[in-house]
């Protein structure tokens, strides 16, 4: 049995919204990275912090339901609203605020941007 | 003062590939928004609804301004380019061309072509990203 434990994420320099608590559960353990070049430091970061697995989205893929949260390095068009839209918390590491066809979906409690290893602390 | 010596080249194929796929939202997002998205055909299943996969031959660059995208054989000038297109396209395949006509690009990863000038690709239609023939200006230049 995991313990998973709580962490803050803020944005960062130039970012929006949250911040976001992010608490993994059994049901939902993924850090779900969809970024270049593997697992991002943020999501590492967040994963070492609260217990959580980290998770590259583009090597496999993931249910939603799994997530724990979404880290993304998005340059405001696309993913920034896919996960939102599907009610995943969603960490972007690019300073983006909401925009694109998608932008209606992204909001302060469920999207922060900007983030760095920095912004992210635990509880 | 070699700058002086202006050096021509020819045309650079600074990327190229081949869509393999087109979402089912990829004609809702260009008609609608004027966005065209592509992904690599190794993204999460999640982006492909409004994605156009593609594979890529060539991956040397991203865009900057003054290159010119071409779409199934139409060529299309770039006006401005955000700061993580680069990064995005050879990491990802990923790049969101934006026919919106703005002179600047409103966010890190957009690239701004004039209005109007999106299509929905076919699958098995080549996209490039070219390099015009010099000379060119280069700003990494000595002054």
């Amino acid at each position: 049995m995991s313990e998973y434990t709580s962490v803050t994420i803020s944005k960062g320099r130039g970012g929006w919204g949250g911040p976001l608590t992010i608490t993994p559960t059994a049901e939902r353990p993924l850090i779900y990275s969809v970024t270049g070049g593997g697992i991002h430091p943020v999501a590492a970061r967040i994963a070492e912090l609260t217990g959580g697995q980290a998770f590259d989205g583009f090597k496999s893929s993931a249910p939603f339901d799994k997530i724990a949260v979404a880290v993304i390095d998005c340059g405001g068009t696309a993913r920034i609203g896919v996960y939102p839209m599907k009610k995943v918390p969603t960490v972007d590491i690019h300073a983006t605020s909401p925009a694109g066809p998608l932008a209606s979906f992204i909001k302060e409690e469920i999207f922060v941007s900007g983030v760095g290893t920095a912004d992210v602390v635990a509880q | 003062m070699t700058s002086a010596l202006s050096v021509t080249v020819e045309e650079q194929v600074l990327y190229s590939s081949t869509v393999t796929a087109v979402g089912e939202q990829v004609a809702t997002f260009v008609e609608g928004h004027g966005i065209l998205v592509f992904f690599g055909v190794d993204s999460p299943a999640e982006l492909h609804d409004f994605s156009a996969l593609h594979e890529a031959s060539v991956a040397t660059a991203g865009p900057r301004a003054g290159d010119v995208v071409e779409l199934g054989g139409t060529r299309i000038p770039v006006l401005a380019v955000g700061s993580v297109v680069e990064a995005n396209l050879l990491n990802l395949g990923h790049i969101d061309l934006k026919a919106n006509g703005a002179a600047e690009a409103d966010m890190p990863g957009d690239v701004n072509l004039p209005s109007d000038t999106l299509v929905v690709p076919a699958p098995g239609s080549t996209f490039r990203i070219l390099r015009p023939a010099g000379p060119v200006a280069s700003p990494e230049d000595p002054a």
